[in-house]
């Protein structure tokens, strides 16, 4: 108990203390999941939409899909991109592996099915005559959709924090495709299994503090979108 | 071969819909003119507010026969997708319980002039002349969760109402409101009339007989009689 206490207090002045090795391992986790969580957010949501708004054949399978890819461990989409990506494979020519972009895409496909199957259920959810009377009153299809996208904003807000939540903490793909090099592909997660390994526990814990922080902020954000949406609908 | 008509009508003719096997509506024929007055009455799931989902082309029937002139536009027969692009530019569908955007009054009531592409100035103008002249100005800038029924009813008639379409459809439009907002309503509806626009509305409200009518239709199990006013 002694330890693991030393070690946080040790871990906190590390952080305090600007560590450049540390900051920059936070630097790339933050990039890496904020851009991802960026390229993914619009389609999951366009996608979303149509899922809910209209049918056509297979929808229910494509449904399905989506919601078995949310079970997907991220060290086997970790894997399969290094398939891809690796010299022999298919997309080897793009030199991807072990960079910033490959762990961009391997958390774009962890992130994807999670946003649309919960901006699905948030529109799918969401009250018809929202559509109907946004077209009635001379919106165009796109522009319907917008307002609908508005009306429910604060449950694809949720989808898109459950999404970073879900990527800036994975270690399975970033790690496979990644490569965990320093100043370069080196995430939170991947440096907190690296520091662990080498029995390091100060930097481990205070990159686990870092995300452990992230996550009550997002959960605070959460609870208060979520609190104002109450008021709006009593 | 196309002719320019000024005045507004639409004619639907052997309208036909059906949900699973079920026939909600049957042969069913109805028009509608410039600056008319038309109330629709019916029991519960008579097919009622089917009948002006389609006249709205929010709902495609199964079958149907429609021509609409529109007020600057051509008469012609259009198909269904053209149609429907029609309707939805010049009627106006009112839900029986209005759905009002997250927002203000002001917002709601601006969106459709929004749509119109209109100066930030010239929508301010309108939306407070509008709110003015059905004595709701005072609620111009309340978030509309705090509205009561009868005022969310009254916010988006006038929603509907300064967008200017050809006809504009009201399901149970009185179903919230005390008497004094319906006596508003019913002036309101007779302004538009005056201004040209179409009106249909259903209703079960006894009071309804304040407003004098063009039309009586009687829809019974999805088959429509045209009652003499």
């Amino acid at each position: 108990m002694n330890d693991l206490t030393d070690a946080s207090i040790q871990a906190l002045q590390l952080l305090l203390s600007g560590d450049a090795e540390v900051w920059n391992i936070i630097s790339v986790s933050f990039t890496v999941s904020l851009k991802a969580i960026l390229i993914a957010t619009v389609p999951a949501i366009a996608v979303s939409f149509v899922l809910a708004y209209y049918a056509f054949p297979g929808r229910r399978f494509v449904i399905t899909l989506f919601n078995t890819a949310l079970a997907i461990p991220a060290v086997v989409v970790g894997l399969t991109l290094y398939l891809l990506l690796s010299r022999s494979g298919p997309f080897g020519d793009l030199h991807l592996l072990f960079t910033q972009e490959a762990m961009i895409i391997g958390q774009i496909i962890l992130a994807f099915p999670l946003l649309v199957a919960m901006s699905h259920a948030s529109l799918q959810s969401s009250d018809q005559r929202a559509w109907e009377t946004a077209i009635t009153l001379g919106a165009s299809a796109f522009m319907a959709a917008v307002t609908v996208i508005r009306e429910v904003r604060f449950g694809l807000m949720a989808a898109v924090i459950a999404a970073f939540g879900r990527i800036i903490a994975e270690v399975g793909s970033s790690m496979m495709v990644g490569g965990n090099i320093f100043n370069h592909t080196r995430n939170i997660p991947t440096a907190i299994a690296l520091e662990t390994s080498k029995g390091s526990f100060v930097e481990g814990i205070a990159l686990g503090m870092v995300l452990l922080t992230l996550a009550l902020l997002l959960n605070f954000f959460l609870t208060a979108i979520q609190g104002k949406a109450e008021v709006i609908h009593q | 071969m196309t002719s320019v008509i000024k005045k507004v009508s639409l004619n639907l003719k052997r309208v036909c819909f059906k949900r699973g096997t079920r026939t909600i509506l049957d042969n069913v024929e109805f028009s509608v003119s410039q600056g008319e007055l038309v109330l629709m009455t019916g029991q519960n799931g008579s097919g009622k507010s089917t009948l002006l989902k389609i006249t709205a082309g929010l709902l495609k029937p199964q079958q149907a026969q429609v021509s609409f002139v529109p007020h600057d536009g051509q008469q012609g027969s259009y198909s269904w997708p053209r149609l429907k692009k029609l309707l939805l530019r010049k009627v106006c569908y009112l839900h029986q319980h209005p759905y009002l955007f997250h927002g203000t009054v002001y917002d709601n009531v601006a969106y459709g002039l929004k749509r119109q592409k209109m100066s930030k100035q010239e929508i301010e103008q309108r939306v407070v002349q509008a709110l003015q002249e059905y004595s709701l100005e005072s609620l111009i800038h309340r978030d509309c969760y705090e509205l009561s029924g009868g005022e969310k009813q009254r916010v988006a008639i006038v929603r509907s109402w300064i967008t200017r379409p050809d006809i504009i459809l009201l399901d149970e439009p009185f179903s919230n409101m005390d008497k004094e907002s319906r006596k508003k309503s019913y002036a309101l509806i007779k302004q538009m009339c005056q201004q040209d626009i179409a009106i249909v509305l259903t209703s079960h409200d006894p009071l309804i007989g304040e407003l004098s009518f063009d039309q009586h239709v009687h829809l019974y199990q999805g088959k429509m009689t045209h009652k003499l006013v």
